[in-house]
């Protein structure tokens, strides 16, 4: 037998790949252990018994202590509050960012397009740093109100960079269009660029309103003693002792985040590829 | 349909004037002032409450604190020579440790994963990788409760460990270093598979075809051919992994012990139970200092690699 030559392998037939065994393994493993932790604090907010180790059947008494335990309760109307508050907040001014950005070709533009983008690239243990800092150092008591400013801060970025590539994939002609017919750039902006960026709008403020109330670290810095948004208390109550009633507000928490991101995924569907839209997008 | 217009990054040239009207002239100084108003806001939001506020860090970090353990303002450089104290200087070597075998961790896991959904996952592929995203956003100490909970001392993985006879009674896995970067690598790994997706699914497969037509087995193929093709995917993962979790402390609490404390932990303790807030302070910066290398680092990799890719 010729040496040099390889022997010659059964070729395959074209576009039928072998199943990569190994890779389709790790990915399984993967998927349980993703899910495994998560899967038992939801069993075990519905255990009839103190124990987090052991199931000991079904109950609702957790989730009962929590809807009974007012500092729990003032701890998600503060959540809620804040979600909200840095939601409006960051998704106003984040618009505006990006409408300004992608238009705006000089140095304003520049230093904005920067200094955006250094948010995240940040950890956010150093953003609380530097929340607590200036808070203190402008003498200001810490409460909800410092929380919500600190949240705001670090949502803007996001609303900017999911509005930005929307921005720039517009079609200015269309813009132009609207004022060749008599509209001031406000109307155009109004009435034209505004219900075109909708979706993406949309879909960021729902995010950021999931990003917000799930945010932990930003919150532990910047919040005053009574009341604290539900992750910090969640946080206490994980580190000095637990009780069942964590897993109870974790699986509130949990549908409640998965509800809304699936819902800032499905929203760009929901508008779908249907009516005028893409007239504008021109995606 | 007919309307429809191609992407279009730049104005186009204006039209030339075909009604009888007269256009408009194009927008002037003033129109465009619009664009500024709109930046305004929002630029002089990030500056005052984010950028002044990292410059009020670094200025604190030269501080020193009053009788009443306030911070004052100085010149003192106590605070950066602290640094080099051995006690701190070894949590900071073992956080970069730890945040580097976590990164390095990740991409182990993530490019069977990336691959086998990118490539294999057929019409689910979607779906899964939506699967993948979601628990992310699930709250984050809420997952890695859950997590501490499954690989705590008589958890369902020990003993499942134990059953099969790969680990004895004193296995554990909590409190320990392996602990800590399993919270991290928990907590972070999406940040891989996110890029390593992206690049995979950009990849032209025609060349994983070319290599086993060439005789390549599987494992050459993939390191000869995927690897390199997706390898400015896997670098932005590294560094996406990398950033967050060298600054966090969370995980360092849960699933560690008093002996595998990070950065975050320090500067976490500055502030809120030692009130050393200089200290604190200038720990941040350290932190900052080596997370801007590594960003600056990514930078400069990928623009020899798009140097090279366009020659």
């Amino acid at each position: 037998m010729n040496p040099t030559a390889p022997p010659p392998r059964p070729r395959r037939r074209r576009g039928q790949r072998r199943r990569p065994v190994f890779a389709i393994a790790v990915t399984v493993v993967f998927f349980v252990l993703l899910y495994l932790p998560i899967a038992m604090v939801v069993l075990f907010s519905f255990n009839a018994q103190k124990s987090l180790t052991i199931f000991k059947g079904f109950s609702l008494r957790w989730y009962e202590a929590f809807f009974h335990d007012s500092v729990l309760l003032g701890s998600l109307g503060m959540s809620l509050e804040v979600s909200l508050v840095a939601m409006l907040g960051s998704v106003v001014l984040g618009v505006a960012l990006a409408l300004g950005l992608v238009r705006n070709k000089g140095r304003l533009g520049a230093y904005a397009g920067l200094i955006m983008m250094v948010p995240l690239i940040t950890p956010e243990i150093v953003t609380g740093v530097a929340s607590l800092l200036l808070f203190k150092g402008l003498g200001v008591t810490l409460n909800s109100g410092t929380v919500m400013i600190a949240e705001i801060t670090f949502s803007i970025s996001y609303v900017t960079v999911i509005l930005r590539s929307r921005v720039a994939a517009l079609n200015p002609e269309v813009e132009e269009a609207a004022m060749d017919l008599g509209a001031t750039r406000w109307q155009a902006l109004r009435l034209v660029t505004l219900p075109a960026l909708l979706p993406a709008i949309l879909a960021s403020a729902v995010l950021i309103f999931a990003l917000v109330f799930d945010d932990f670290v930003l919150a532990y810095f910047t919040t005053g003693v009574d009341p604290q948004p539900l992750a910090v208390r969640i946080y206490s109550a994980i580190r000095f002792g637990v009780e069942p009633t964590i897993n109870a507000v974790g699986t509130l928490m949990l549908a409640g985040s998965i509800t809304l991101i699936g819902l800032a995924l499905a929203i760009p569907r929901l508008f779908g590829r249907r009516g005028g839209l893409d007239l504008i997008s021109g995606e | 349909m007919a309307l429809r217009t191609p992407v279009r990054t730049e104005r186009p040239a204006p039209a030339k004037n075909v009604g009888g009207r007269g256009r408009r002239p194009r927008p002037s100084a003033a129109g465009a002032r619009i664009w500024t108003w709109l930046t305004l806001p929002g630029t002089v939001w990030m500056s005052v409450f984010f950028i002044a506020s990292l410059l009020l860090v670094a200025a604190i970090s030269f501080g020193t604190t009053d009788q009443l353990g306030d911070p004052r303002f100085g010149t003192d450089l106590g605070n950066l020579k602290a640094l080099a104290d051995p006690a701190y200087r070894d949590v900071m070597v073992r956080s970069l440790g730890y945040a580097l075998l976590t990164s390095v961790i990740c991409l182990l896991i993530a490019y069977p994963v990336a691959y086998a959904v990118a490539l294999h996952a057929g019409r689910f592929k979607n779906a899964l990788i939506a699967a993948i995203v979601v628990p992310f956003f699930a709250n984050y100490l809420v997952r890695m409760y859950g997590w501490s909970v499954l690989l705590s001392d008589d958890g369902p993985v020990l003993q499942l460990l134990r059953a099969v006879g790969l680990a004895d009674d004193h296995t554990k896995i909590l409190n320990t270093g392996f602990g800590v970067i399993a919270g991290l690598v928990y907590g972070f790994v999406v940040f891989m598979i996110i890029p390593l997706y992206a690049a995979m699914e950009r990849m032209d497969t025609a060349l994983i075809e070319a290599g086993r037509d060439l005789y390549g087995g599987p494992l050459r193929t993939f390191l000869f051919v995927t690897v390199p093709a997706t390898r400015q995917g896997a670098a932005a993962g590294m560094v996406l992994v990398f950033l967050p979790a060298m600054g966090d402390f969370v995980s360092a609490q849960f699933m560690g012990g008093p002996n595998q404390i990070m950065i975050g932990n320090l500067i976490q303790d500055k502030f809120f139970e030692g009130q050393d807030w200089p200290l604190g302070s200038a720990l941040t910066m350290a932190l900052m200092a080596v997370l801007l290398l590594a960003m600056f680092g990514y930078l400069r990799r990928t623009r020899k690699d798009e140097a090279e890719a366009t020659r």
